[in-house]
């Protein structure tokens, strides 16, 4: 039992780092119908970010942390400044594309400037009580750097929906979403209200990314593992649907940890694709979405 | 049929034919081995740009796990080959058929769903190909679906594993492609793609029955892809998972988008360019004293600035673009 | 319908209509023929400079996960090439080593392969380092016969079946059978024994030997789980492991993903001794586990400071200065492989086929080459029979296990 308990928080914890990066995709894809690759990537560079801080500008913990989520939200706000923008009227894939290029840039960006090698950095610097163990009910035991990112993924997620739900540029998102023309035709400049999603769910992304860098390591191609399996929890919770993309990312890191554990170590990736595909094929709207695949 | 005098006294006749004399060329560069396989890789990879062409370029439809075929060619010739000791004639045209019928086994399930979700669902495909060829060695023999020790072609008892046997290979396979694929093209079947493309509805309010065409194209497009993996299995004389990987396939996406969505020459192109931009880019940069793994970000570079300036592709196409 | 030929298709008439495009496209295929032309030029360009040198490639992974062990490989064959050139090179003409990154993936090692195999005047090459690399070379270094020399692959099926392969240090089956004994005959409260491997060829094929040697000593296999190189959490791997409670934890994979395994390990509250292979001989190794890597014990082809071997020190003492910080097991290895490249050439000539039939021809150990890692000398197979040493790593740093279990 405390096996399978102690899974399940494994899970839980993974699920909540795929939630905050899914979140991003999602967010991104409802106003703009845009599969935000280089989303993985500034996953990855707030964790360089915040090395960076640490390592050489040599803030304290919480400034480094506080630097690297804005200096994400900002990156993400330029990168659609930059690249996405000017193909807001182009065919789709033009964005697409653009989208692989600056992924393949910042990629190789970090590669180049910080080396492929993997950095303990940022877990080294989390203090020791972080890295102390605590048995919670059930029996299992888990660091208090795990229980905290449960914690604070809750937290983000809640604060989320509440935007979402009850601020001012919350109800400008929703409507982008829905139809921009029409959102644009009510007075909402949709140019900001994407560029506020771009900045919130890179901002998410770059605290998933810290939170990575403290419980495993720092490396380029971070980005890329994590954030194929994180937008595999958005298109499972139907991709656009934020709530689902929360459900999703918690429903895939469970899942994903208790194939590794039960079934085989080395489908827990696979486990994620599977997933997909089914949703796709038989509900493709995801767990939350509209019952019908409309053109998207 | 296209006729021998109207090929020969095209451009494209001229070309051929030059293309063809390149091995006589190199022989006496001690690198030449080297150019004759960066030629063939472009080769490859044009072919695959050909076959990703038919389904995302001529129908329309966004196909994000092309390298899923290309692994599943690589791998059924590549274990006829090398554990079953077939040979390469035999293993070829069953690795295509194989592949055509992944191609529609994968469609069947896809046929009504739209745009991103089809995509998506091209994308864990092959994602998951590939984790099963990772991780399950009584299928593939080997961790990590290492499959080696691939023979080349017997002729005549002859072992065709030379870079310029292979060159010609390659350029044989890549022309029988073409034609095929222009055929198709420029017939009543091309131009039922091209009205998928477009509009669906209106398509079908045509009389096309969407089903058979699509299903149609997935087939086509997935023997390609498995012709290609086929070939590059006896190249490279070994296969492993790590070749097949997601990134591959974004890889042969740019090439018809850089080229231009829809048309044959743009596809040709992109592919002849990006095919060997990576190892140009290598030497390039190695001679300016740079760190080789530049050349990635000078790829995304070039794609950023081409959907930029140019989104249509270098070529334009009187195609509408998905 | 109507016959065309290609150039009377649409697109083409699309691109006449279109001046400006026209021109584009035509700029753009010039760019095309430009960048062709200029890559063969470059190809050209360098042979007629380098014609006056003694090629051979050194292939390892100078980038990527397992960098650490590429960049000793990379000075120790520089080191080694620095000390040639200095004594008038071979035959009067200067070494020159052309490095070929495979950044430990077996899919780049064969293009690597295929680069350096169609490269003529490339001679032999000392590589690959991982042993997936190794037999992804293999094949093709067959079919161009040129020799490959592995510094550090440990596979057992790296060597055979190819005439033109071989390594200078021990095998897996060797390496997993003297583990399983140095346990039960050293680390004696050891009863249970949990395998964690890497899903690679290298990780599978220690743990095979491994666990079939530890069974017929009498000890317990109570876990045996595998990982991907690609993942960094191994939490849930390990809490499988740590429910069967073992006694010692054999890591059977490389230095980047077992320091993560320590560090994870301990933080999950596993109080396990914990056993690594050559794999896990990596001054990394330290950085990247901290504190959790105290206790671990390793096995290795061998370590510098051990009594009697001066020529290793004085090695080390030229590694040192010359670079900065102090040679490893792979920066030996790779020096006395390079040194064994050079000597085929001297004795007996400057080709593909020489290189070969001289390694070949060291069959005994009065044939045999003396490096500083010992006399090395091949099997019908091409590989060597070399003891192993035994590493622990106490506060911090790496010293020789006080029992060296020496066969």
């Amino acid at each position: 039992m405390t096996l399978f308990l102690e899974q399940i928080v494994n899970g839980l914890v993974l699920g909540g780092i795929y939630a905050l990066i899914a979140v991003g995709y999602t967010m991104v894809y409802g106003v703009i119908q845009l599969i935000n690759f280089a989303h993985g990537e500034i996953f990855m560079f707030g964790a360089y970010f915040a090395f960076l801080c640490l390592a050489v500008l040599k803030f304290p913990l919480w400034l480094a942390v506080l630097a690297s989520i804005l200096l994400c939200a900002l990156m993400g706000v330029v990168i659609d400044l930059i690249a996405y923008r000017p193909l807001r009227n182009a065919p789709r894939l033009s964005a697409l594309i653009t989208a692989i290029g600056i992924s393949l840039i910042l990629q190789n960006l970090a590669r180049m400037i910080w080396g492929a090698e993997p950095r303990r950095d940022l877990a080294n610097a989390k203090s020791a009580f972080l890295s102390q163990t605590v048995i919670i009910p059930g029996g299992a035991q888990l660091s208090y750097l795990d229980l905290s990112i449960i914690i604070l993924a809750i937290l983000l997620m809640v604060g989320l929906n509440r935007l979402i739900s009850l601020t001012r540029i919350g109800k400008a998102m929703r409507a982008c979403a829905q139809d921009k023309m029409a959102a644009s035709l009510m007075g909402i400049d949709t140019n900001r209200v994407i560029g506020a999603t771009f900045a919130i769910g890179s901002a998410l992304g770059a605290v998933a990314g810290i939170m990575v860098g403290m419980r495993e390591t720092i490396e380029p191609t971070m980005g890329y593992y994590k954030g194929v399996a994180a937008f595999a929890a958005a298109v499972l919770g139907g991709i656009g649907n934020i709530t689902g993309a929360m459900l999703g990312g918690v429903v895939l890191g469970i899942a994903e940890v208790l194939g590794a554990g039960y079934i085989s170590s080395g489908y827990r990736v696979a486990i994620s694709y599977i997933l997909m595909i089914l949703v796709i094929v038989f509900r493709p709207a995801g767990l939350l979405g509209r019952a019908s695949a409309k053109r998207a | 049929m296209i006729s021998m005098s109207s090929i020969l006294s095209s451009r494209s006749g001229l070309i051929l034919f030059f293309l063809c004399l390149v091995p006589l060329a190199t022989a006496y560069l001690d690198q030449g081995d080297y150019l004759l396989r960066i030629c063939s890789t472009a080769y490859l990879y044009m072919l695959l740009a050909l076959g990703l062409n038919v389904v995302t370029g001529f129908t329309g439809l966004l196909d994000l796990g092309y390298v899923g075929f290309y692994l599943i060619g690589g791998y059924t010739a590549g274990l006829l080959m090398a554990r079953l000791g077939w040979s390469y004639w035999a293993a070829l045209p069953v690795a295509a058929i194989h592949g055509g019928l992944w191609g529609l086994l994968r469609g069947a399930p896809t046929l009504r769903l739209t745009g991103d979700y089809f995509a998506i669902v091209t994308f864990g495909f092959s994602e998951l190909l590939f984790r099963i060829v990772k991780n399950e060695e009584w299928l593939i023999g080997g961790p990590n679906g290492f499959v080696n020790d691939i023979p080349a072609p017997t002729l005549f008892g002859y072992e065709l594993w030379q870079y310029w046997q292979q060159y010609y290979h390659i350029l044989i396979l890549l022309i029988l492609t073409l034609l095929v694929v222009y055929r198709l093209h420029n017939s009543r079947i091309g131009r039922a793609w091209q009205a998928i493309s477009q509009d669906e509805e209106a398509a079908q309010t045509m009389g096309i029955n969407l089903h058979e065409y699509k299903s149609l194209a997935f087939a086509i497009s997935a023997a390609i892809g498995a012709i290609g993996g086929a070939f590059f299995a006896q190249f490279q004389v070994n296969i492993s998972a790590g070749v097949f990987e997601f990134w591959e396939s974004i890889l042969i996406l740019c090439m018809i988008v850089l080229g231009g969505i829809g048309t044959l020459k743009g596809a040709l192109i992109g592919a002849a360019i990006l095919g060997s931009l990576g190892e140009v880019l290598r030497i390039s940069l190695s001679w300016m004293r740079l760190p080789a793994d530049s050349r990635y970000l000078i790829f995304g570079a070039i794609l950023v600035m081409m959907m930029r300036f140019r989104p249509a592709g270098i070529l334009r196409s009187t195609q509408k673009s998905p | 319908m109507k016959q065309q030929t290609l150039i009377e298709t649409a697109p083409y008439r699309a691109l006449c209509r279109l001046e400006i495009g026209h021109i584009c496209s035509a700029l753009r295929s010039s760019l095309v023929l430009l960048l062709i032309f200029s890559a063969a030029f470059l190809l050209t360009a360098q042979e007629a400079e380098a014609a006056k040198t003694i090629k051979v490639a050194v292939a390892g992974p100078f980038t990527g996960s397992v960098a650490a062990f590429g960049e000793m490989i990379k000075k120790g064959a520089q080191l080694r090439a620095k000390e040639i050139n200095g004594n008038g090179g071979i035959n009067s003409k200067e070494l020159e080593l052309i490095f070929e990154d495979d950044t430990g993936k077996d899919k780049e090692a064969s293009l690597v392969a295929t680069r350096i195999a169609s490269n003529k005047k490339i001679l032999a090459v000392v590589g690959h380092f991982n042993s997936s690399c190794s037999l992804a070379g293999k094949p093709i270094y067959k079919r161009n016969r040129i020799v490959e020399l592995s510094p550090g692959s440990t596979n057992v099926n790296v060597c055979k079946g190819s005439d033109y392969t071989f390594r200078n240090l021990y095998r897996d089956d060797f390496q997993g059978s003297f583990s399983a004994k140095y346990i039960k005959g050293v680390l004696t409260d050891v009863k249970t024994v949990a395998v964690f491997f890497d899903n690679d060829d290298y990780g599978r094929g220690l743990r095979d030997s491994f666990k079939q040697s530890a069974e017929k000593a009498g000890l317990a296999i109570v876990a045996d789980e595998a990982y991907d190189r690609d993942t960094t959490d191994y939490k849930a791997q390990l809490t499988k492991i740590k429910s069967a409670s073992p006694d010692l934890i054999f890591i059977a994979g490389l230095y980047s993903q077992a320091g993560l395994i320590l560090s994870q390990a301990r933080e999950s509250g596993i109080t396990a001794q914990f056993f690594g292979a050559d794999g896990v001989d990596s001054p990394k190794l330290l950085e990247i586990a901290g504190e959790a890597a105290n206790g671990i014990y390793i096995t290795t082809p061998f370590i510098f400071g051990l009594e009697g071997n001066e020529e290793a020190q004085r090695v080390a003492i030229a590694f040192e200065q010359e670079f900065g910080k102090a040679p490893d097991t792979w920066a030996a290895l790779t020096y006395d492989a390079v040194g064994m490249i050079v000597e085929a050439i001297e004795k007996r000539g400057e080709s593909r086929k020489a290189i070969r039939d001289h390694l070949g021809s060291l069959t005994s150990p009065e044939k045999g080459y003396q490096g500083i890692t010992g006399l090395t000398y091949f099997d019908e197979n091409g590989d060597c029979l070399k003891p192993a040493y035994v590493k622990q790593v106490v506060n911090g740093k790496f010293v020789a296990a006080k029992v060296q279990f020496l066969d």
